[in-house]
């Protein structure tokens, strides 16, 4: 058993694009559900266009990257009012259920035949992501690596995830200063009692709106960076689950705290990236017996994505606040 | 608390003093104590309003008055559709039918935040305090008017920053009048259910009110407080405020409203002075009729 | 059944991928190898078992004239090179694919490919079983029988969903999973440890579902009622448990389908427009007579009268003397039970797969929604109709997209009707 592989390659998952994309799809669900309480199940649909919106625009439309991008966050920002419009009025369960639907009529939508002229349908679009890829100031050789042990990358990497980490520490940021003004306060009023926010002449539904329209384009950011990353946009990577995995990453790391959504992020790539390559590594033990050896082995993704279910239900039970927030806060949280 | 039916005029002294000291309008002389009495400048006219709840009328007020600048106390057995009424007003609840004006304006279609910022602001019967805010905050989200809840503000504080050092100390002023300055950077959830109430009553008071709406102010505060808080609502009038409000406790009433209404089964039975009210027969069989049939509030 | 097979068949897509290799641009480093030639290339098939051999591509470029032409191998390959990027025609000649195969209603056998420099682009004809011609008034009536039949499932399994909501107030996002965990276990007696006859094995499906219902109640969720945990809370402790249960589902069963080995394949029987199988006749009638057992129980015995206490106001009922915690048990033992039977029922339908569950909650979600929240009957009428909309659009949409019309439905419903069509305004304030 290898430790020193394990740990690292939980770390480069830890750092690699794939948690730059939970975290910004976490921070926008902080916004939504964290500050503002719209249960929002439906974030994916957000990543969704975002990663659509630039594949299809460059893939289909030969328009440049850039272009592609301000499509992919003018489609996020499309889909928050859309969406907004006739449901923020609804319960928070309510809510919750239309906006899953929601998410789930656009995957299906692009991921038909029908769509394949202008999406790809089924067999995911694919563009040439070269203009951002011809800034990268990292030398980038067949043997060019960064990093230590097996916790490095490639050049091209190290530019993705430069820029991601830049856009998750500048999010945040923006996050921060808009949150702990007057605007903020009126969000956490909401969240706490809608009708209280109303008595004292605030416009409850105009706040909601800006919120679900931030935290939308927040996640179309992250839709963004997986579109770069890949190259291109898979409709079967758009499932609900990944909005269930940026809730678990938001309430790991602490929901209604500027750092938890990204520490969040991070840490639920490395747990899920340790258990799977630990299992690897377990499989190939000799003294495991081999019935176990054979049933655990070409599973351990699926054990490492049951951990994350069995995460949420033990979060909730022994930790509801996370790692970083306030126990005290979440004992008042009562209704 | 016991609906009490005698006043307590000792008591109420300072409260009633004060009140018809205050008034810049003295009702009591002019207006004729029948239900829907017309008021020389009222602020809030209420026509043809009702509300049903499944064949149950809540709400069947004719014609009502508020006066401005009095305290008017809205009294009534449990279930005579005091809150409802409240929330029609409001905006928080829509009327089947109905028209109403307010400071002059006709309200067409209510909205509960449009109400406020005209400035009517409520509280409720079981308290809204946000919990996981702290107390000053709690205080400062009444503020009206502020820059800083604008988005494009938001992000730059030094667009915000003087208004909201005015809001702090306006609201400090507050808390210290309500008792609550030694709670200022506690969450609001911690608080006991007086507190909330009084805290409750200082936000909506930040909100700067032409009218305030109390439901229940004093139910469950300590009587010392709550005799604070009946000084601070007698002292708000007579700076000009109107003020409305629901109570049970008879000696409230009788000790600090300038003027009495009885709601029973949705529809406005009387209105008075205080000392009027209480003795009119049909506002005590309203009451006495609720006694026997269920035993109290 | 030929009818489902049809939809089925015209899901299945044939693809045209057009892999484009290109000489790799500076910073891909090592990979550039501009040697490689440009190929239009893909596997012919339907679904992920029947190639199709000896069907011919045409490849032409935008003038007409022909660059290429391949015949599908054994495995349904084949592949085209192409001298350099631009847009071509790809045509498939129609005579030379099988009996019955031709291409979907809308779809054209010549398609024009914009290949972008350094872009691979695809594109897809679809194909599936040749349109027979079937008078549309037929078509009507069959989709009428499938929508009645998938109502109906999902009408069973939105029972428990929604008397758990309605005496509790949770929200069970994991009940898709109890579906699929029904659907497996009658596989595993049926098919894999028992080979029990398959009604057999639904029986003790049901009992086992019951018993993990019961469970679920007992060992978490009246623990959490006692620490009154919040309704957020309570929402993603569901959502964990059901991704857990899907995972679990999967490290057992697998992600391929599973088929049962019972009644598989029937004779259809004639009924006017309609031809049905004797198995999907017992699946209506059982799921009806069940659905009948459940009003009758709700409307009259103990139990109902209790259920319907509990979920008016559950203090009150506690205080009228009625065990709600009993209530809640039996509840969460026959909704589970009831939702175990209905992914018996899907599984015989469809294949079963870890997300069969987990498709269908949405729809259940929108069944209970459309009826009203926490009203058993509300939520069968609600499901009826979900089931219905779903399997009729089918006359107008690819059936790929049937699954957007029940969401969309929900949504509608939600926007007009926040109570549902059937349920009545709650009292405000």
């Amino acid at each position: 058993m290898d430790f020193d592989i394990i740990f690292g390659n939980a770390a480069r998952a830890a750092f690699g694009p794939e948690a730059v994309i939970l975290a910004l799809a976490a921070i926008g669900l902080n916004v939504h559900f964290g500050f503002t309480g719209l249960l929002n199940f439906g974030q994916v649909g957000f990543l969704l266009l975002g990663a659509y919106g630039t594949s299809v625009s460059v893939a289909t439309f030969g328009w440049s990257l850039w272009v592609g991008i301000l499509v992919g966050l003018v489609l996020s920002v499309a889909l928050a009012v859309a969406l907004g419009f006739p449901t923020l009025r609804l319960h928070a369960v309510m809510f919750a259920i239309v906006t899953i639907a929601a998410a789930e009529i656009i995957r299906i939508l692009i991921g038909s035949t029908d769509a394949i002229g202008l999406t790809g349908g089924p067999l995911s679009v694919s563009f040439d992501a070269g203009a951002f890829y011809d800034l990268n100031p990292y030398p980038d050789g067949p043997h060019d690596r960064y990093g230590v042990g097996t916790f490095e990358f490639t050049g091209q990497q190290m530019w993705v995830i430069t820029v991601g980490w830049v856009l998750v520490a500048l999010v945040s940021l923006v996050v921060f200063l808009i949150v702990r003004s007057p605007w903020g306060r009126v969000l956490k009023s909401i969240r706490e009692d809608e009708d209280a926010a109303r008595s004292l002449g605030k416009n409850v539904f105009s706040y909601k709106m800006q919120a679900l329209i931030i935290g939308g384009v927040i996640g179309g950011l992250g839709g963004v960076i997986d579109a770069i990353k890949t190259s291109g946009a898979d409709p079967n990577g758009f499932r609900p689950q990944v909005t269930f995995f940026a809730y678990t990453a938001l309430l790991l790391g602490g929901a209604a705290t500027y750092m938890g959504p990204v520490l969040g992020a991070i840490l639920f790539w490395f747990l899920r990236e340790w258990i799977e390559s630990f299992l690897r590594q377990l499989t190939a033990e000799a003294w495991l017996p081999d019935a176990v050896a054979d049933f655990l082995s070409g599973s351990e993704g699926v054990i490492s994505v049951a951990m994350v279910g069995l995460t949420l239900v033990l979060l909730m039970l022994f930790r509801p606040q996370g790692i970083t927030g306030n126990r005290i806060e979440m004992q008042l949280d009562a209704r | 608390m016991p609906d009490e039916l005698t006043p307590v005029p000792g008591e109420a002294r300072a409260g009633t003093e004060s009140g018809l000291v205050g008034a810049q309008i003295e009702p009591n002389h002019s207006v004729p104590p029948v239900a829907g009495a017309p008021k020389p400048h009222p602020i809030l006219v209420v026509d043809e309003l009702t509300r049903s709840f499944g064949g149950l009328r809540a709400v069947d007020v004719d014609h009502l008055e508020v006066e401005r600048g009095v305290v008017t106390a809205l009294i009534g057995p449990n279930g005579a559709g005091k809150t409802t009424l409240f929330n029609l007003l409001t905006g928080f609840d829509r009327a089947d039918t109905g028209r109403w004006s307010f400071d002059g304006q006709p309200v067409s279609s209510p909205s509960p935040d449009q109400l406020a910022r005209q400035g009517m602001i409520r509280t409720f019967q079981l308290t809204k305090s946000l919990a996981k805010l702290t107390v000053l905050d709690n205080v400062l989200l009444g503020a009206p008017g502020q820059a800083g809840e604008r988005l494009s503000a938001a992000p730059f504080r030094s667009r915000w920053r003087d208004q909201e050092e005015a809001n702090v100390e306006l609201a400090d002023e507050l808390l210290d009048r309500f008792n609550l300055a030694h709670m200022r950077d506690e969450l609001a959830g911690t608080l006991s259910g007086g507190q909330r109430k009084l805290l409750e009553v200082a936000r909506a008071l930040m909100a700067d009110p032409v009218m305030i709406m109390l439901d229940e102010p004093m139910a469950g505060v300590n009587p010392a407080l709550a005799q604070s808080l009946m000084r601070h609502i007698t002292q708000l009038a007579f700076e000009g405020l109107t003020v409305v409000f629901i109570e049970h406790a008879m000696d409230v009433v009788t000790g600090i409203s300038d003027w009495v209404v009885v709601l029973a089964q949705g529809r406005v039975i009387a209105e008075g002075p205080p000392w009027k009210v209480i003795h009119d027969h049909q506002v005590i069989d309203a009451y006495l009729g609720r006694r026997r049939a269920g035993g109290g509030s | 059944m030929w009818m489902r097979r049809l939809l089925a068949l015209a899901v299945f897509v044939l693809c045209f991928v057009l892999a484009w290799a290109v000489p790799v641009s500076a910073q891909s480093g090592s990979e550039a190898d501009s040697s490689q030639p440009t190929v239009l290339e893909d596997t012919l098939r339907v679904g992920f078992d029947q190639f199709f051999a000896g069907v011919e591509i045409t490849v032409a470029d935008q003038s007409g004239a022909s660059i290429g032409r391949a015949v599908t191998d054994s495995q349904g390959q084949w592949s085209v090179a192409v001298p350099v990027a631009g847009t071509y025609r790809v045509s498939l000649d129609q005579s030379t694919l099988p009996d019955g195969i031709g291409l979907r209603e809308g779809f054209e056998s010549i398609v024009e490919v914009a290949v972008l420099e350094g872009a691979s682009r695809a594109v897809v004809f679809a194909v599936g079983e040749a349109p027979k011609g079937t008078p549309f008034g037929d078509r009507a009536a069959q989709t009428v029988f499938n929508g009645l039949k998938f109502g109906l499932i999902i009408a069973m399994s939105a029972i428990g969903l929604s008397l758990i909501y309605g005496t509790t107030g949770l929200v069970n996002f994991a009940h898709g999973e109890l579906v699929t965990f029904g659907a497996v276990i009658a596989w595993y007696f049926n098919s894999s440890w028992g080979e029990l006859n398959l009604i057999v094995a639904a029986i003790v499906t049901m009992i086992v579902c019951g018993m993990l219902g019961a469970g679920l109640e007992t060992g978490l969720f009246r623990p959490l009622r006692n620490r009154r945990l919040g309704i957020f809370q309570l929402v993603v402790v569901t959502i964990g448990l059901s991704l857990l249960g899907r995972q679990v589902i999967q490290l057992f069963f697998g992600a391929e389908p599973l088929p049962y080995t019972d009644f598989q394949v029937q004779e259809r029987w004639e009924f006017g427009p309609w031809a049905v199988t004797p198995r999907e006749l017992m699946t209506v009638a059982v799921i009806i007579a069940i659905l009948l057992a459940m009003g009758l129980m709700l409307q009259w015995t103990r139990f109902g009268k209790a259920t319907r206490a509990v979920s008016d106001n559950a203090s009150l009922a506690e205080a009228s003397g009625i065990n709600v915690n009993r209530v809640v048990l039996m509840v969460w033992a026959i909704g589970a039970a009831l939702a175990g039977l209905g992914g018996v029922f899907q599984g015989l339908d469809t294949d079963i797969d870890p997300f069969l569950g987990f498709q269908l909650l949405l729809l259940i979600f929108a069944g209970v929604e459309l009826g009203g929240l926490g009203t058993a009957f509300g939520a069968m009428a609600g499901s009826l109709i979900i089931g219905m909309s779903t399997e009729v659009s089918t006359l107008w949409i690819s059936p790929e997209l049937k699954f957007v019309v029940p969401l969309a439905a929900l949504i509608l419903v939600l926007l007009f009707r926040p109570q549902g069509l059937f349920g009545i305004k709650a009292r405000v304030g």
